[in-house]
C-alpha cells in the first residue's frame, strides 16, 4: 500500500470550462476518494425573485446557464403558469419544443467538442463547434440571440416563427445531418477515441439509481428516464423513445449524446409538421402570483426541478432550481473512486458539468 | 476498428472556405431580429420611468429633475423588456452590438423640455381630464394606462384619475375612441 496524498484538482484546470474543485485522495496513481467543493461562482440569482417582478424574472432565470438557457426560461415560465393556472396556446407550446430541441443539439455539440478537446483531438473539437454554428445562426435568426434567447415569457412566447423560416430550420438541420454523421461517427468508430473512453468510469445501474443520477448519465447506465415524456410541452404528442445504453462507461455516455443529436433533429421535423398554422402565441397574464408549484423539466444535461412560491404580490417569495449537474455530482464522485489519476478529467467531463447552473 | 476516421472530414475541409469570419475586415451580417443595443428617440420620451422599473438588470436610470435618460451599456442584457413596456414606444432595439470598450460606458441622453406633442393632447405632464358629455365609459383608457391610474365604472358612469399615480404619458388620450380626454 502506497502513501496517501491529496492532490487538488481545479478550480482552474485546462479541462474545466467552469470552476469546480476536487480534492483527490490518491494512493500511488489510484484515486481512493474525491471530495468536491463548489461555490466559486455563486451569483444569488434565486434571491433576485424578491426584487424583480415575476414577469421580468424570466430574463434573469434564463441566465442561470448559457447553454440550456431556453430550457431554464421555459422551466420558470411553466412553473409560474402552473401556479396561476394559465394554459399556453398550442402553437407556443410547439415553438417552445422546437427551440428546446435546438438547444439540446447545440448543448450536445458543445459538449462533444469539449470532450474531443479533453482527450486532445483538436480537429474533431473544431469540427463539432463548426457544426454547432449552424444551430446558433438559426437561433439568432429566430430569437435575436445566439445563446441567450429571451423569447419565453409567462403566458407564451414573444416572437413567432413564420412558416418559411420553420421550413428553413428543418432544411438546414437536414443539410448538416450528413456532415454530423461523418463528424460524430468519429466518436463512435474511431479506434483512438474508443481506447480512451471504453470501460472508463463505469456507473452501474444500481449505483445510478441509488445516487439519483439524471439525464444522459442515467440513460447511459440503462435507466429509462426522460422527463420530456412526463408531459412537458408537446413531446407526448410527438412520441419518441428515450435513448438508452447499458454499459455505463464514458463511451456509453458519449454515445447517448451523439444519438440524441439525431433524435432532436427528428423531433424538430415532427414538431414543424404538426404545428398548427397561425393562432395566438401568448395569452395575456394579469394578476399576482399566489400558491406553490413544483415542476420537473428535461434539460440537455438531465432533469431539472423548479419550485416557486408566491405570496399574492407581483414578486415570488421563493424560487428554487435543482439543476442536473447538482444531481450528477454524487454519481461523479462515486465513479471517480478507484480510477487512475490520468482518467479524472475524462470522467469529470462525461457528466457534462455545468457549474454556473449548479451554483446559480 | 477504424483508424483515422476523421481523415475524410479533414480532407474535405481542405478544399472549403474557412468557417470563420475574418473579423473585423469582413463585417458581421446582422439578422433582422438580432438584439444588439437599445436606442432612444429623445423627442418622444416623457420620462415616465417605466423602462427603468422594468429593467431586470437596473441598467436604465431616468432623472426627471435633470431631464436625462441614462443607460449603462455593460449592465444592459438586451432582453427587450424596456421597449416592450414603453408606453410611447420611443425605445428601439437595433441589431448592431455596441463597439468593444475599455471602460464601462454610460450613455446619457438629454430629453428636450419643449412641449411634447403627445398625439391628441395639448401639453404633456399633468393628469388627464375627461369631458363627461362625450365620454362613453368604455374603459379603454383604464385598460391602456401603464400605471393603472384611471378607474372607470360603466354602471355608475364615473371616471376617476389618481393624479398622484398618473405620469402624464398621454397614452389614454391617444387611445380614447371619442377624443374625450385632454391632458391639462
Amino acid at each position: 500500500m502506497g502513501k496517501r496524498t491529496i492532490i487538488p484538482f481545479g478550480p482552474q484546470h485546462p479541462v474545466l470550462p467552469e470552476p469546480v474543485h476536487l480534492d483527490l485522495v490518491i494512493e500511488d496513481e489510484k484515486v481512493i476518494e474525491a471530495i468536491p467543493s463548489i461555490g466559486f461562482i455563486h451569483r444569488g440569482l434565486e434571491k433576485l425573485v424578491e426584487k424583480k417582478e415575476y414577469t421580468e424574472m424570466v430574463y434573469v432565470i434564463e441566465r442561470i446557464c448559457g447553454i440550456c438557457s431556453f430550457g431554464h426560461g421555459w422551466g420558470y415560465c411553466s412553473t409560474v403558469e402552473g401556479m396561476m393556472g394559465i394554459e399556453v396556446p398550442e402553437r407556443a407550446d410547439y415553438l417552445r419544443t422546437v427551440w428546446n430541441e435546438m438547444g439540446r443539439i447545440h448543448s450536445h455539440l458543445l459538449w462533444l467538442g469539449l470532450l474531443a478537446d479533453g482527450f486532445g483531438f483538436e480537429s474533431l473539437f473544431m469540427h463539432c463547434w463548426r457544426l454547432r454554428e449552424t444551430v446558433l445562426d438559426l437561433f439568432e435568426e429566430t430569437t435575436g440571440g445566439r445563446v441567450i434567447f429571451s423569447v419565453c415569457k409567462v403566458g407564451g412566447i414573444r416572437k413567432d416563427i413564420d412558416p418559411a423560416t420553420l421550413k428553413k430550420i428543418v432544411e438546414k438541420l437536414n443539410g448538416i445531418k450528413k456532415e454530423l454523421r461523418d463528424v460524430l461517427g468519429v466518436f463512435i468508430d474511431d479506434s483512438s477515441v474508443k481506447s480512451r473512453l471504453c470501460g472508463l468510469g463505469v456507473l452501474t445501474k444500481t449505483d445510478a439509481e441509488g445516487l439519483c443520477a439524471v439525464g444522459p448519465v442515467a440513460r447511459a447506465s440503462g435507466i429509462v428516464q426522460d422527463m420530456r415524456l412526463a408531459g412537458q410541452g408537446k413531446y407526448l404528442d410527438l412520441g419518441f423513445e428515450p435513448i438508452v445504453e447499458t454499459d455505463g462507461d464514458c463511451y456509453a455516455r458519449c454515445k447517448v449524446r451523439v444519438r440524441e443529436v439525431f433524435q432532436s433533429i427528428e423531433l424538430i421535423e415532427k414538431a414543424v409538421e404538426r404545428m398548427p398554422e397561425g393562432g395566438d402565441i401568448a395569452v395575456e397574464v394579469k394578476g399576482n402570483v399566489d400558491g406553490e408549484f413544483i415542476n420537473r423539466m428535461e434539460q440537455p444535461r438531465g432533469e431539472a426541478v423548479y419550485y416557486a412560491k408566491g405570496q399574492g404580490t407581483k414578486f415570488l417569495e421563493r424560487m428554487r432550481v435543482r439543476t442536473p449537474t447538482d444531481a450528477n455530482i454524487p454519481a461523479m464522485v462515486k465513479i471517480l473512486q478507484g480510477c487512475e489519476i490520468a482518467d479524472v478529467p475524462m470522467i469529470v467531463l462525461t457528466i457534462d458539468p455545468c457549474i454556473s447552473c449548479t451554483e446559480r | 476498428m477504424a483508424v483515422l476516421k476523421i481523415g475524410k472530414v479533414v480532407l474535405k475541409s481542405l478544399f472549403k472556405k474557412p468557417a470563420t469570419l475574418m473579423y473585423p475586415i469582413v463585417p458581421r451580417e446582422w439578422q433582422e431580429r438580432t438584439r444588439g443595443h437599445i436606442e432612444i428617440n429623445v423627442e418622444d420620451c416623457i420620462l415616465c420611468g417605466i423602462c427603468s422599473k422594468k429593467c431586470p438588470s437596473n441598467a436604465i436610470t431616468v432623472d426627471k429633475g435633470k431631464r436625462t435618460w441614462m443607460i449603462e451599456r455593460m449592465k444592459c442584457i438586451q432582453c427587450g423588456s424596456c421597449y416592450e413596456n414603453c408606453p410611447k414606444k420611443c425605445l428601439v432595439m437595433r441589431p448592431e452590438y455596441t463597439a468593444p470598450d475599455v471602460s464601462k460606458t454610460v450613455d446619457t441622453f438629454d430629453i428636450p423640455a419643449a412641449e411634447k406633442k403627445t398625439a391628441g393632447s395639448t401639453a404633456g405632464g399633468g393628469a388627464p381630464g375627461c369631458n363627461a358629455e362625450t365620454c362613453i365609459y368604455c374603459g379603454i383608457c383604464a385598460k391602456q394606462c401603464p400605471c393603472n391610474a384611471i378607474t372607470v365604472d360603466r354602471k355608475e358612469k364615473t371616471w376617476k384619475v389618481d393624479a398622484e399615480i398618473c405620469i402624464g404619458c398621454g397614452v389614454c388620450v391617444e387611445k380614447c375612441p371619442k377624443g374625450s380626454l385632454v391632458i391639462k
